[in-house]
């Protein structure tokens, strides 16, 4: 089976095709779109090439004799939560962390406002401009710069003066931070 | 302006595919499509972790010989898992027959074991009536 002739296929009907026939050649499929996603995955934890081919492989093997264990929705979050804990658990064991790792594995989405309606979404975004105004500086220019006017990462350094990692870290931060900003709004009106 | 507010609180569903991430690793994405990659990133943590991942390889070029070489040995790997599985299908599969060879035939030999001994304790018509009759004038 060549991979390239199922790309019109979703992941949760392969994987339902995979529940229903237990044929790996699914599987497969399902897998080798997220190699290169895997691939870097592992090495940004592990931050060696070969240990992270290996990574790799490791994760794959995982998820061929697990992946029949548990009804799983939302495949990529899932073997992202896989391939993450794996590093995790390598580096621990190499005493290169300390932390607790979760090894509850998710199988379902990330948190995010999907769930929220049309309506609500359009309510929302009235009191959007007003949360932007209470980020903070470093915050709202960063998230101003990107998402409404479209830089990138490299155009917003540059222009602001930060660096790589500071841009993203102030755009995820401020994105965070106006989500719960717009749920405190929601709270308050009910 | 609604629009890109939007934008910020939606969060993309659009799949990133290997040719993309390539290109936007070898920065040779137009402006627009930059934008729209790094928005995946900051709205999917393992895209983000992916692409930052990727970046720390000496050899971009050497990326895509080493996932093809990933998924030549997923292939192997599921391809011999499927051979194991066959090979324990077949080697049920002799006992299987025998075992449905060996029912016919009990059955064949029971039919006929069953016909022959009903046959044989079958009893001999009698001889009919007028032939008695006429034997018992012969008699008186």
């Amino acid at each position: 089976m060549k991979p390239d002739r199922f790309n019109h296929i979703s992941d949760q009907v392969l994987l339902e095709n995979y529940y229903k026939d237990h044929n790996n050649e699914w599987l497969g499929i399902l897998l080798q779109r997220y190699t290169m996603l895997l691939l870097g995955v592992c090495m940004k934890y592990l931050k060696n090439e070969e240990e992270a081919k290996d990574g790799v492989q490791q994760v794959f093997l995982k998820v061929i004799g697990e992946v029949g264990k548990y009804k799983i929705e939302y495949f990529k979050s899932w073997v992202y939560m896989v391939a993450k804990n794996h590093c995790l658990m390598k580096l621990r064991d190499k005493g290169k962390i300390t932390t607790e790792i979760n090894d509850r594995i998710i199988a379902t989405p990330d948190e995010t406002d999907e769930t929220s309606t049309h309506v609500e979404k359009e309510m929302l975004l009235t009191q959007m401009a007003s949360a932007l105004q209470q980020l903070n500086s470093e915050q709202q220019l960063c998230v101003t710069l990107f998402y409404l006017e479209k830089k990138s990462y490299q155009e917003v350094a540059e222009q602001t003066g930060y660096s790589l990692l500071q841009v993203k870290s102030h755009i995820q931060n401020g994105k965070r931070n106006l989500k719960i900003m717009l749920e405190r709004i929601k709270q308050n009106e009910r | 302006m609604s629009d890109e507010l939007k934008d910020i609180l939606s969060n993309s569903n659009k799949d990133i595919d290997n040719q993309q991430l390539m290109d936007y690793l070898s920065r040779q994405l137009s402006g627009q499509d930059i934008h729209d990659l790094e928005k995946m990133m900051a709205d999917d943590e393992f895209v983000n972790d992916a692409v930052e991942g990727l970046q720390q390889f000496d050899n971009k070029k050497d990326l895509t010989a080493y996932v093809q070489q990933l998924n030549d040995d997923l292939k192997k790997q599921l391809e011999k898992k499927k051979a194991r599985k066959d090979k324990r299908k077949l080697e049920n599969f002799p006992w299987i027959h025998f075992a449905v060879v060996l029912l016919l035939l009990l059955c064949i030999i029971a039919y006929v074991v069953i016909k022959y001994n009903y046959g044989a304790k079958k009893p001999q018509s009698k001889p009919p009536v007028t032939a008695y009759v006429t034997a018992q004038f012969k008699t008186r």
